[in-house]
């Protein structure tokens, strides 16, 4: 579903972040990418979809290449590709609703959308994305008077609400406490699960990537050294991915 | 003791320069004095009021509110896309370095000289008045707007622009929300601050009720131009409140 070649990204001046990546994703894997920070977790999730532009390399997304692609192919491309972030990224001020409906965007017509109206089918969908996430209740509210846990489940039904074949999460509990992040880790496996979503999620903690994933891929320094199951990792390579980062 | 020197030297010249200015403005404590008679009989023969021309004065400040309304919310609209193109994080560098140096050129000529401009070229009326306003206004506020702009949060950008977004709904979702209760604030704020200018475009043909205390003054005739400030006063402190009322609620 995801092949990834000779990834590379390199920060100017010389901070080489990926060291050319070379990964194929399934559909319906649920991949928990971890190594330790500046490993580059984050920006192998931002390169498949071009909010990191790659260096060199190649992404493609069901056949369909991602890097290279025109503004608006690469549109296209992105309403195929829920995105979760570590700080949720909601419009503050919208409401919780708004800010669903803003999943949609990649699929309804752009003038009827600037002026902030929606068809019904897509306030339906949002709805049903919403009480996904239990959060039904919450579609007036804005989306500033949440808590930061329900805020990320706000953010997850925002992606549903693309309808993707794909979710990148990026830290998504990065930000949230050992409850919290069960929580939002389980909603990701039931979506994973229940509706065959492909996840890709970078996690820093190895315990959690561990109990939620089934399948682990391990960076270091922008190389990728480990690939496989969940209980395919051992102490010895544990010890391989989370070394020699620091300098 | 060399650094203190130094200092000393500074604080001279700046004394001097001082000086030189107080003198070229003719600043006089004595001449200030010796018109302070003259003062007094001024606001002595303002008093009181002729209260024969407050409707006129009234029709007056009607104009003087629309030219600065109407000049206001068409400024508004002309400085949004101004206001995009000199942000930073917006446009590209190709595009937002000249629109700043247009802005910045443009924001340093006054309404009042806009006026003058604008009645040359259309003539008499609050019509140059309000051209004026527009001119002057929307320089100023595609300034504000492109700051509020540039300090917004880039999460939510973002993540509009990762759901598949064209740009103009990454502008309409993703910033426009951030930055909407500082551009109605800067507005209000600009509205305000239109009523006051608006009140002299009078002076120079544009329309408003300044054209009624530059005529009474003219004609001598204090009693009407003071009741004609009266009027004046009145209207500014009335959209002063209303305008600030409005700004809490918002922000």
């Amino acid at each position: 579903m995801i092949r990834i070649r000779g990834l590379r990204k390199v920060f100017p001046p010389d901070k080489v972040a990926l060291d050319g990546v070379d990964l194929d994703i399934s559909a319906g894997d649920c991949v928990m990418v971890i190594g330790q920070s500046g490993a580059g977790k984050t920006t192998l999730l931002r390169c498949l979809n071009r909010l990191v532009e790659p260096t060199a390399g190649e992404v493609q997304l069901n056949g369909s290449l991602v890097t290279g692609a025109s503004p608006e192919a690469l549109r296209l491309v992105r309403r195929q590709i829920g995105m979760i972030f570590q700080h949720f990224n909601l419009v503050k001020r919208a409401s919780v609703l708004q800010n669903v409906l803003a999943g949609r965007l990649g699929h309804v017509p752009g003038l009827l959308s600037l002026v902030g109206r929606f068809p019904e089918r897509d306030r339906i969908l949002a709805m049903a994305c919403l009480r996904q996430v239990g959060l039904e209740g919450f579609a007036s509210r804005r989306a500033d008077t949440l808590s930061g846990g329900e805020q990320q489940r706000v953010a997850i039904a925002r992606a549903l609400a693309q309808e993707p074949k794909v979710i990148l999460a990026d830290e998504p509990t990065a930000s949230l406490d050992p409850k919290l992040t069960e929580s939002i880790m389980g909603i990701l496996q039931r979506i994973n699960t229940e509706s065959r979503m492909t996840l890709v999620v970078s996690q820093h903690m190895l315990e959690t990537a561990l109990t939620y994933g089934t399948r682990i891929v391990g960076l270091r320094q922008g190389r990728l050294v480990f690939d496989g199951p969940p209980h395919a990792i051992t102490p010895t390579i544990v010890e391989d991915i989370y070394q020699g980062g620091v300098q | 003791m060399r650094r203190t020197f130094g200092w000393a030297i500074l604080g001279l010249a700046v004394l001097a320069i001082y000086g030189w200015f107080l003198a070229a403005t003719e600043v006089s404590l004595s001449r200030f004095l010796r018109g302070l008679p003259w003062m007094a009989d001024f606001v002595r023969r303002m008093v009181p009021p002729d209260l024969s021309v407050l409707g006129s004065a009234v029709v007056g400040a009607l104009q003087t509110l629309q030219i600065a309304v109407v000049g206001t919310t068409v400024a508004a609209l002309v400085a949004l896309p101004l206001g995009f193109l000199s942000a930073r994080n917006v446009a590209r560098a190709s595009v937002f370095y000249p629109a700043r140096a247009v802005l910045n050129f443009f924001r340093s000529i006054d309404t009042m000289v806009y006026a003058l401009f604008f009645v040359a070229a259309v003539g008499l009326g609050p019509f140059p008045g309000v051209l004026a306003v527009v001119t002057y206004t929307a320089m100023t506020l595609a300034k504000l707007y492109s700051e509020s702009i540039e300090g917004i949060e880039p999460g939510p950008v973002e993540a509009i622009t990762a759901t598949g977004a064209t740009r103009f709904q990454i502008l309409r979702f993703g910033i426009l929300p951030q930055v909407f209760p500082l551009f109605a604030s800067y507005i209000l704020y600009r509205l305000e601050t239109n009523i006051r200018a608006a009140t002299i475009l009078g002076f120079v043909g544009a329309g408003g009720i300044g054209f009624y205390i530059q005529t009474y003054l003219r004609m001598i005739n204090y009693p009407a131009a003071s009741a004609v400030l009266l009027v004046l006063v009145a209207m500014v402190m009335g959209v002063d409140f209303a305008s600030s009322r409005l700004r809490a609620h918002i922000v």
